[in-house]
């Protein structure tokens, strides 16, 4: 006999449990959802951090790279080696060339070394093919191959800024942990030797002296210092160094954005566990609440306030405990899935899979004891029940009538008659409503600020020259059949100068990312228009006045409008007055000048390096063909173009960079959805039974069933619609939040804050039909149990 | 003993609250049982509510066998209640998710009286004493309803205790089974049991050592029909 070995009060426990094995199966899955949510997004956290960084320090970075004038020969690198603090110095370069895929050209970017075989900084593994890469031969890196459209013993043709189209075989594929994978970016990567870049007439020229420190763990500050010195040493010896570039130390392009996606999640999933905890919370009120009699009559027997408390928290803690026995290993594989996913997407090679003790430390704490926290409430009010009245409770009073409900519906009144329960229940729906919202105004924002691209820029193309080019150019192209409006820009990559320094610039060895340029538009400038945060924009007579846009303000936080910065254009210095500050999404930190004085510092003799030009097409197809056409007309003329950059690229790649955030969000916003849900089937159908009694009073006094039935529905319905009031009142300051978080993360801007009404009526038509299933059955049941059978009920 | 001292109860709602008892004054003797008598609302049940500790007064002192009822803390409340009351409720309050066994062993387990095995062989031997043993694993709600107040007996006296009080404990039975559920009561009596009974029927009240009327929360009478029919009895002995 069990009843010979356990004490009897864990059996009544357990009998309980049975007793109500569906109501208790709803509550352990709510908790294992979330916990193995928790468990997915911790274990994929402590993978992915671990691999990103490994796969990054692999590769052995350079701490900096030294931009020189000529080549970074013998002497340079031995000046380098000698400094004290310097571990390694390497000499390399990086090309921006172009590729020819089926018709169109696309950007690519060539990584030039001596000696693949002694590489020791910016390393890159080999996957397959030849090694290291024949004189004329190039190696292409695995995540460029689809989008370049190529793979071994196919050749590749490309140009670069020389102009003339070269066939390069492709040899082999390798991989390169350092950058962010080729299809992100929109750019291809290919890896050459000195030799080859010299048979496709380039001088055979590594402009970059890249250096590793000593120290592993120097600060950026330290970092841009020693190579400062270094650079000191260089001119000393006749060595022109044009700029540093420092990327923030040991950290890979995109740690920030895997970081602040993988706490998003988390947040939502601890959000998800306070859910399920609510949901066990209340379906415990429910129980302790028919339980009330029990609770009187083992008072009454001997049982102690401090017992029922560890009876029924034990209870809560048993629920959580298995929840956690469940999702351990279901959150395992969801971090393994998740870490795979990402590991894809920012193409890292994850060797250890091993998830730290921690995370199911995290899980096993977070499942049992977030649950009993807040389970407590209704623990601790049912125990502290006097022994009277808990004899004397009947079912559902109408305690919570204290406000004159007098003039509301029957339904209405109903509702309100359990304020504890409904605040729970509220909550319960409110609180997944509003991540529900929130998650899909987030993804609405990140659209309409996609489509500022399109609403600030008005061009289709954008075309940068390796060499400043004539303005007749524009007149030309101007000529072609649907060119509606070419502008000149003058455009070059800029530094913000200190004083007594070389240029030091936050870029990796991609240069695209944390990089700065300057651009000079036309005096009559039709084809952009971006809104002015603060000053004003350019004017005909400006002279030194400069326009940041944010990206370029959020990396000098400290400047303001009025404030004048010092910038360097290929090493020429100039003083600058701020006199506005504008919002450019899609672009990296530029610097707007008057394009006066822009050609006189940069020295460019009224030629330009960069075209925008604006089609008449009107269809994709033909801004397709219009492109292709300036393309054509740009090659018979022998110009040496840099990129030719469709602004529907731009917008792709700003897309790809952060969608992957915006549907783990929705997906996070239907688990929380199925969560509140569950959690108002729960809540209703509690209601509904702990109220037969009274309907079978209401049927003995004349009530149809249909009656019963509207009542329930009607009751329901009103619960659905409050917790949707409180769910849209609660999205407003959480999608604030996540605009904010998101924006900064992917534009270093805050994105719009949009309420969509699109998102609001999906979640009220949720959770309609959510009130409606959640009480039909039991409406039925009520409607149809014998008044004979509901009064036996209590 | 049972001593009440200008024990009043008032229960909040409407002008002042509802005064249940007022200023009751009384001295219940040990082993005897005592039937509580009134109509509806005279304050019967709460007056038994507040010697088993069911219950707190507004005001006045309540003292069981010495102990200081009014003057414990909730838990110690509960504990004196587990080990000194045994309590009999008129819809019997059996937990329905338990055997009539397993029932009977919960007061020996909250108050920490047996071990689980002693207490099963406990159980049992109450059950055998209200006749009811070969029930012993079944669930009440098999039971009949005289069968589940014997439970409710054999429960009230899982801890041994000096003092049973049972609230109106045949108001929900036929009039054979309440006189055998009656018969048992006042066997309690001759093993030194002192029986509080809450009972709105006169005729019941013969088995009673003591009948304590109430009407308006006042006690209004106090007698004892079978104290002087035995005393009577022992002189005629003599």
């Amino acid at each position: 006999m069990v009843n010979a070995i356990v004490g009897t009060r864990w059996l009544k426990l357990f009998r309980d449990l049975e007793a109500e094995w569906g109501r208790v199966l709803l509550m352990v899955a709510a908790i294992a959802v979330s916990i193995v949510a928790v468990g997915a997004i911790l274990g994929a956290h402590a993978v992915l951090t671990r691999a990103i960084t490994a796969n990054y320090l692999d590769t052995h970075p350079a701490a900096a790279t030294l931009d020189l004038e000529g080549d970074a020969g013998a002497a340079a690198l031995v000046l380098a080696r000698q400094h004290p603090a310097v571990a390694d110095a390497e000499a390399r370069d990086v090309i921006l060339a172009r590729a020819q895929v089926g018709a169109d050209w696309r950007p690519l970017l060539l990584f030039v070394c001596d000696d693949f075989v002694a590489m020791r900084l910016n390393t890159i593994e080999r996957l397959d093919g030849a090694w290291p890469p024949a004189t004329g031969d190039m190696l292409i890196d695995v995540t460029a191959t689809a989008m370049l459209g190529t793979e071994i013993g196919r050749r590749l043709r490309i140009k670069t800024a020389q102009g003339m189209a070269h066939e390069v075989p492709v040899t082999g594929r390798v991989n390169d942990h350092g950058l962010v994978p080729a299809w992100q970016e929109r750019i291809g990567y290919g890896y050459i030797s000195r030799e080859t870049l010299a048979s496709l007439g380039e001088p055979p020229v590594l402009h970059e002296l890249r250096i590793a420190l000593r120290d592993p763990s120097a600060d950026a500050a330290a970092v841009a210092a020693v190579a400062n010195d270094v650079g000191r040493q260089l001119a000393a010896h006749g060595i022109v160094v044009h700029e540093i570039r420092v990327p923030p130390p040991r950290q890979h392009p995109h740690y920030k954005q895997m970081t602040t996606m993988l706490y998003l999640m988390l947040t939502f999933s601890v959000m998800a566990l306070v859910l399920s905890s609510l949901l066990v919370a209340n379906s415990l009120s429910a129980m302790l609440a028919r339980q009330a009699r029990e609770i009187g009559v083992m008072k009454t027997v001997g049982a102690r306030t401090g017992q029922i408390i560890r009876l029924y928290a034990t209870l809560v803690a048993v629920l959580g405990a298995v929840a956690v026995v469940v999702a351990i290993p279901a959150g395992l594989m969801g971090a393994r899935a998740l870490t795979n996913a990402v590991a894809g997407l920012l193409n890292l090679n994850v060797a250890d899979n091993w998830v730290p003790l921690r995370v199911f430390a995290v899980q096993g704490c977070c499942g049992v004891l977030v649950p009993l926290c807040v389970a407590l409430v209704p623990i601790l009010r049912a125990s502290r029940t006097s022994v009277r009245a808990t004899l004397d409770q009947h079912g559902i009073g109408s305690e919570g009538l204290r406000l004159r409900t007098g003039h509301f519906p029957l339904a209405v009144r109903n509702a309100l008659r359990r304020p504890g329960r409904l605040a729970l229940t509220v909550a319960l729906l409110s609180a997944g409503g509003a991540m529900f919202m929130t998650a899909l105004n987030v993804a609405e924002s990140w659209d309409r600020n996609i489509a500022k691209i399109y609403e600030t820029r008005h061009y289709d193309v954008e075309v940068r020259f390796y060499q400043p080019q004539s303005v007749d150019l524009a007149r030309s192209l101007r000529e072609l059949p649907g060119i509606a409006v070419v502008e000149t820009w003058g455009y070059s990559p800029v530094a913000v100068a200190k004083q007594g320094q070389i240029d030091v610039v936050r870029a990796y060895p991609d240069r695209g990312h944390a990089s700065v340029v300057i651009m000079a538009p036309p005096t009559a400038m039709r084809l952009v228009s971006f809104p002015v945060l603060a000053g004003r924009w350019l004017r005909d007579d400006d002279t030194d006045a400069v326009v940041l846009n944010h990206a370029m303000a959020a990396q000098m936080p400290e400047i303001r409008v009025g404030d004048t910065i010092d910038l360097s254009i290929a090493g020429r210095r100039a003083a600058w007055r701020v006199v506005g500050l504008v919002e450019e999404i899609g672009s990296v930190g530029a610097a707007y000048v008057a394009a006066d004085t822009f050609e006189r510092i940069a020295g460019t003799g009224g030629q330009v390096r960069m075209l925008r030009i604006a089609t008449l097409a009107d269809s994709p197809q033909a801004r397709v063909d219009a492109i292709r056409a300036i393309e054509r007309r740009l090659d018979e003329d022998r110009v040496s173009v840099e990129t030719v950059l469709p602004l529907t690229e731009l917008s792709m790649a700003m897309t790809d960079h952060i969608m992957i955030l915006i549907r783990l969000l929705i997906a996070m916003a239907v688990i929380l959805a199925a969560v509140g849900t569950l959690g108002l089937t729960s809540a209703l159908g509690i209601d509904v039974l702990e109220r037969m009694r009274e309907f079978a009073v209401m049927k003995t006094i004349g009530a149809t069933p249909r009656r019963i039935v509207v009542l329930v529905l009607a009751e329901s319905l009103f619960i659905g619609m409050l917790s949707w009031l409180a769910a849209f009142v609660f999205a407003l300051p959480l999608t604030l939040l996540l605009d904010t978080l998101v924006g900064n993360l992917g534009f270093v801007a805050a994105l719009p804050f949009v309420i969509s009404p699109g998102p609001a009526l999906m979640w009220l038509v949720l959770i309609a039909a959510g009130s409606i299933l959640a009480s039909g059955i039991p409406a039925r049941r009520a409607s149809q149990l014998s008044v004979a059978q509901a009064l036996v009920q209590l | 003993m049972i001593e009440l001292c200008g024990v009043g109860k008032v229960f909040p709602g409407g002008q002042g609250g509802f005064t249940a008892l007022d200023n009751v004054e009384l001295r219940l003797p040990a082993g005897e049982f005592i039937a509580i008598v009134g109509k509806s609302g005279s304050g019967k049940s709460t007056l038994i509510n507040l010697i088993a500790g069911i219950d707190r007064p507004s005001r006045g002192e309540i003292r069981v066998a010495g102990t200081p009822v009014d003057a414990l803390d909730e838990s110690a409340l509960a504990l004196w209640r587990g080990r000194t009351v045994g309590v009999v409720f008129q819809f019997f309050q059996l937990l329905p998710t338990l055997s009539v066994v397993e029932n009977v062993m919960l007061p020996m387990d909250f108050c920490g009286t047996l071990r689980p095995r002693a207490a099963r062989a406990r159980a049992l031997e109450l059950l055998g004493q209200v006749g009811i043993a070969d029930q012993a694993d079944k669930l009440p709600s098999s039971l009949s309803g005289g069968q589940q107040q014997r439970a409710a007996v054999a429960r009230a006296l899982a801890n041994d205790p000096a003092l049973i009080v049972a609230d109106e404990p045949t108001g929900n039975l036929d009039t054979h089974t309440a006189m055998a559920v009656l018969n048992l009561l006042t066997d309690l009596t001759a093993i030194g049991k002192t029986v509080v009974m809450v009972t709105h029927e006169r005729d019941l009240t013969s088995f009673a050592d003591r009948i304590v009327t109430l009407a308006d929360g006042k006690v209004v009478g106090e007698s004892a029909p079978r104290a002087s029919v035995r005393n009577a009895r022992e002189t005629a002995d003599a």
